[in-house]
């Protein structure tokens, strides 16, 4: 392979691993219009960062971390409306957000379309070990955290009414989240990311027992999705982003397939 | 007795509406209390300020003496150890395909420092207690395979494993059929019989509530419209008026 895909597939993988990850938890919470609204938070920091000539990454790090410790401090027994219908009402806020910043956009508008899609081929070695540590950051917070959060999984109300720390380590999950997502906003783009938030997980859900089982199964298809995608693109010259999001929903496909079969027997 | 839960001066509002309204009520340590009423009277609310999930607009809970309705965040995780919670179905995921043995040993987890894992022994007392409700054999199986009644039991066995103080349950016995909730009452009454636990028991209905329930709250529209011994509460005007309109039965199954 030419060298200079070398820190694109890592970028790929990396950010595979890692939003698989995350998927698991957003999943698991029967939330995926949260992680989907930090996404487009991030998009939003992003592209208006870029309409006033500020550095996009940081925009994007900026709302999505504002973004994410607004959902932590606001759990579903606070509010009035179902958690789902509030994030999606949110994601629609912020897509609005997105749009009349490309509509106010006077010159090329190329920059900020790819803020939507995403385009990992734009992936140099800075940003693979800007992913690639961020990963290692989530796996070990998840590591240190896992009784933790498996507990905040099973039931949020009952890891709150039983265990220590919860409301901390929710929080600091989500900010982790916001972060994730903002750095790897310019690799998958910010519409891209919410197909691999869920699909990977959704799939794992489907066939695996037991946590340990389904995150690993969920990062493996994370990582999946983008490599193969990538590589697919690659082989055929079409989009690298479609094609990954693509990967994804076959895997999960093919899960619900398997799962459907398994349980027939 | 000493007292375990004492609630002094509370009310509760949602909006503009006072959910909950107690003057003074205190839960005896290692008693056995019954708190039951109508949808909407107040009975979850009352357990969740019991646990400090929700936090009163005016008023003080105590736990085992220690101010809980104020303390600040880094303060409440010490009492929440002591504390067995089982909540309504409708509050866990059980959906997702954790294993019987995993969502058991999560029960272990308010026994650990911060940062530490779950070792052997955790192990081994998670064992104890699916053993205990009978559901050694399955603890490999998905918690989501399991049925209604059974899970119910894996809820206890986490919430046991945890070695509480006092054991919080939220309509335990909804959605199951008459011989599962004869089977709950008896592990109920054998659990608070041999470890000496206070348990505090929501229920609308008394087939759930067996013999051990020495001490009976009832709740309408958010105010105690009874309390004492259970023979009392159940002869009580508002409770004659309510059982009016539904078999009543004395706890028998």
């Amino acid at each position: 392979m030419d060298a200079y895909f070398i820190p694109i597939v890592l970028t790929g993988g990396f950010t595979g691993i890692a939003i698989g990850l995350l998927g698991v938890f957003i999943v698991g919470m029967r939330m995926p219009f949260i992680g989907s609204c930090i996404s487009h938070a991030a998009m939003v920091g992003a592209v208006y960062a870029s309409l006033w000539n500020l550095n996009p990454t940081a925009g994007a790090l900026l709302l999505s971390a504002g973004t994410s410790a607004a959902a932590a401090f606001l759990p579903p027994s606070r509010k009035s409306l179902d958690a789902n219908t509030g994030q999606a009402a949110g994601l629609a806020f912020m897509m609005g957000l997105v749009f009349l910043a490309v509509g106010l956009e006077q010159g090329s508008r190329n920059e900020m379309l790819s803020l939507l899609w995403g385009n990992v081929l734009f992936a140099d070695w800075k940003t693979a070990g800007l992913t690639g540590a961020l990963m290692v950051l989530l796996v070990g917070f998840t590591a240190l955290f896992n009784q933790e959060l498996k507990s905040i999984l099973f039931s949020h109300s009952l890891a709150a009414a039983t265990g220590p720390y919860t409301k901390t380590i929710y929080f600091f999950f989500l900010l982790l989240c916001g972060v994730i997502l903002a750095v790897t906003l310019k690799a998958v783009g910010g519409l891209l990311i919410f197909s691999l938030l869920v699909c990977p997980a959704a799939a794992a859900y489907q066939i695996c027992r037991g946590y340990r089982a389904v995150v690993l199964t969920s990062m493996l298809f994370g990582l999946l999705s983008t490599t193969l995608g990538f590589w697919i693109s690659y082989a055929v010259n079409l989009p690298t982003g479609a094609c990954t999001v693509l990967v994804s929903a076959f895997l999960f496909a093919a899960s619900s397939f398997f799962s459907f079969y398994r349980n027939r027997e | 007795m000493n007292p375990s839960v004492v609630l002094s001066d509370i009310l509760v509002r949602r909006g503009v509406h006072a959910i909950l309204q107690i003057d003074q009520l205190t839960l005896a340590a290692g008693s056995f209390t019954g708190l039951i009423g109508p949808n909407g009277a107040g009975k979850t609310t009352f357990l969740k300020l019991c646990c400090g999930l929700i936090r009163p607009n005016r008023g003080t809970v105590f736990f085992d003496n220690q101010r809980i309705s104020d303390s600040p965040f880094w303060r409440i995780p010490h009492y929440r150890k002591s504390i067995g919670y089982i909540p309504q179905q409708a509050e866990y995921n059980a959906h997702l395909p954790f294993t019987l043995r995993e969502v058991t040993a999560m029960g272990r987890r308010s026994l650990k420092p911060l940062f530490s894992r779950l070792n052997r022994t955790d192990y081994e007392r998670t064992d104890f207690w699916l053993e205990e409700m009978g559901l050694y054999e399955r603890r490999n199986q998905t918690f989501r395979s399991l049925s209604g009644g059974q899970q119910q039991k894996a809820l206890i066995a986490r919430a046991m494993a945890g070695e509480p103080r006092l054991l919080l349950l939220d309509e335990p016995g909804a959605n199951l059929d008459p011989s599962w909730k004869i089977q709950l009452r008896e592990i109920l009454d054998r659990l608070y019989c041999t470890y000496s636990i206070t348990v505090l028991l929501i229920s609308h209905e008394l087939d759930l509530i067996g013999d051990s329930c020495e001490r009976m709250i009832l709740l309408n529209q958010g105010r105690i419209a009874a309390e004492g011994p259970r023979r009392e509460v159940l002869q009580s005007p508002f409770a004659l008026q309510w059982f009016g309109q539904r078999p009543a039965t004395e706890g028998k199954g």
